[in-house]
């Protein structure tokens, strides 16, 4: 039982993170019609910005502020530069410069910090926190609880607020928006600097559990089966979604794998399915599009991927 | 004159929606403008607030401008009005509706200041109760908009409107798709918007009954032209009016 519950945690923890990002994508898509491929090198940019802060030598909370002040900058950078000229051009034509901001940023990391992992300063303190007979780093505990509350938060804001109200509006009918008085190019510009914002504190949180390397972008991969399970329109659906799949990787690395490696040894001559928990994510994704395309909380005949 | 146009054209393609249109309105007053299908009275009400931009012409608001303006800038002048087809909304319920006009009203700036940014708003709940209650939507508030009638989707747009406490209201057939009873009480709501707010009404209605209870002056539009313009009495009469409405001789 204290397994199972280590299972949890670490899922929800890691899930949490996965659901930050994710809803960067889905914020940016419901605002802008686009789906964001450069959202993983945001992640990785924020966190490699974090760590430039933190060697200048600026305290934890300083350092994570100013990464995520400038994730925001260079979010409403590449709208207006990049994206907003291509306003009316075909959808593969934008997805393709999304993905091709992806590798520039990559790129760009790769010059500036070079290919190998680097060590990650210590923003939450070492040790664990022992609860019913389960061990919580507290590098996980305090990743899951901050992405849980930003998650929250920002969920909070786009219902709660002014703003967030403008945003449901111009994300749902832009036209409409834009004839009621609501400066539809402005929110656009808004959700990208939420969007980079949120995946630059992701990023930086994921550095914490899994340290800092280019591999970070590839989270921008994961993101898109959340997005998908919880419905490419749905806020609250990504942060369910995100959670979900938190749980199912842990799950399937902790229990499911070792389950299927015993069972292999024992009739074959194969010894590992090796990182099974990260096919998981792809093989959920297909399954959704399959039996339900508009995800768990999308709505019918709106987004089909 | 609060709301002065001077020879307001407007064209698409071959078609002279708007020709040369003159017309005037003073502070306080709400003018009826009537006429045909096709006389071109959307779309003069699309040029006053910003939808359209005339290939000739001049609007001014106050003695401003306003030719030109987006919805946005004109908002922030005091404009707002209503749509003639309400727009699909799926996210959003009738007191983000009206959450919304009040957001982006002339006073929003002055709102935030004084820390009212969330959309708790007792005015904007207010207003959804004196505007929607009448009509039987008192408990609709929480309600998503697309799951109202095309009338009532039209009672909370002009609820929008009028929420954002404008000096200039355009309204585009305001009680389309209501009942008689229901469409004398909104009517009722448009003047006592002007009695409460002193704000400017100009409003495009083809309920008669609705334009004679609710407007101190009419203008008949016809094929682009203004071709009347006086008390709910003398159009009646109106030769010119009669012609064009009834096909008299």
């Amino acid at each position: 039982m204290t397994y199972i519950l280590q299972l949890v945690t670490a899922g929800l923890a890691v899930g949490s993170v996965y659901a930050l990002i994710a809803i960067g994508i889905v914020l940016i898509y419901k605002c802008s019609g686009v789906v964001n491929f450069a959202q993983g090198a945001f992640v990785m940019m924020g966190a490699y910005l974090t760590f430039a802060a933190s060697r200048l030598g600026l305290p934890p909370v300083l350092a994570v502020t100013l990464a995520l002040v400038l994730m925001a900058g260079i979010g409403v950078l590449a709208e207006r530069v990049v994206l907003r000229p291509m306003l009316k051009a075909p959808v593969v034509a934008v997805m393709m410069v999304t993905l091709g901001m992806l590798i520039m940023i990559r790129a760009s990391c790769l010059a500036v910090w070079g290919p190998d992992p680097l060590a990650f300063p210590r923003i939450f303190p070492d040790g664990a926190l022992e609860l019913f007979g389960v061990f919580i780093t507290y590098n996980y505990l305090t990743a899951g609880v901050l992405s849980i509350l930003l998650s929250l938060g920002f969920l909070g804001f786009y219902r709660f607020t002014a703003v967030g109200l403008m945003q449901r509006c111009a994300a749902d009918n832009p036209r409409a928006a834009l004839a009621i008085g609501i400066h539809t190019s402005n929110q656009v510009s808004l959700a990208w600097a939420m969007s980079a914002g949120l995946a630059g504190v992701g990023g930086t949180l994921l550095a914490t559990l899994n340290g800092l390397s280019l591999g970070l972008a590839d989270i921008g991969l994961i993101a898109f089966p959340v997005i998908v399970l919880g419905g490419l329109t749905s806020l609250g659906g990504a942060l369910v979604a995100g959670l979900l799949l938190g749980l199912l990787q842990s799950f399937t690395d902790g229990l499911l794998s070792p389950m299927i490696e015993d069972l292999l040894r024992a009739h074959t001559r194969i010894y590992s399915v090796g990182a099974l928990q990260q096919v998981v994510p792809y093989a959920l994704l297909v399954a959704v599009l399959l039996l339900r395309p508009q995800g768990i909380f999308g709505r019918k005949g709106s987004e089909r991927l | 004159m609060a709301l002065e146009a001077r020879g307001v054209t407007i064209r698409f393609g071959g078609v002279v929606a708007v020709n040369g249109l003159d017309l005037d309105v003073r502070q306080g007053e709400i003018v009826a403008l009537i006429g045909p299908n096709g006389a071109g009275k959307t779309t003069f009400i699309n040029c006053v607030s910003g939808a359209y931009v005339p290939q000739s012409g001049r609007v001014t608001w106050k003695g401003g401008d306003i030719l030109g303006l987006t919805p946005n800038a004109l908002g922030q002048r005091g404009v707002s009005r209503t749509f003639q087809n309400v727009a699909s909304l799926h996210d959003l319920t009738v007191l983000d509706i009206v959450r919304l006009g009040r957001s982006l009203g002339r006073g929003r700036t002055e709102r935030r200041s004084l820390g009212l940014f969330t959309t708790r708003d007792p005015l904007a709940e207010e207003l959804t109760e004196t505007l929607l209650a009448p009509l039987g939507l008192a408990d609709a508030r929480h309600r998503p908009i697309q799951m109202l009638s095309y009338g009532h989707r039209k009672a909370v747009d002009l609820a929008r409107a009028i929420a954002a406490e404008p000096e200039l209201l355009l309204l585009d057939e305001p009680v389309a798709g209501l009942s008689s009873r229901e469409a004398h009480e909104l009517a009722d709501v448009i003047r006592g918007v002007r009695e409460r707010h002193g704000c400017t009404i100009l409003m495009v209605e083809h309920k008669m009954d609705v334009v004679n209870r609710t407007c101190d002056r009419i203008v008949v539009m016809a094929a682009g032209s203004r071709i009347f313009d006086g008390s709910s009495d003398e159009v009646q009469v109106d030769p010119e009016v009669r012609r064009v409405y009834l096909g008299e001789p």
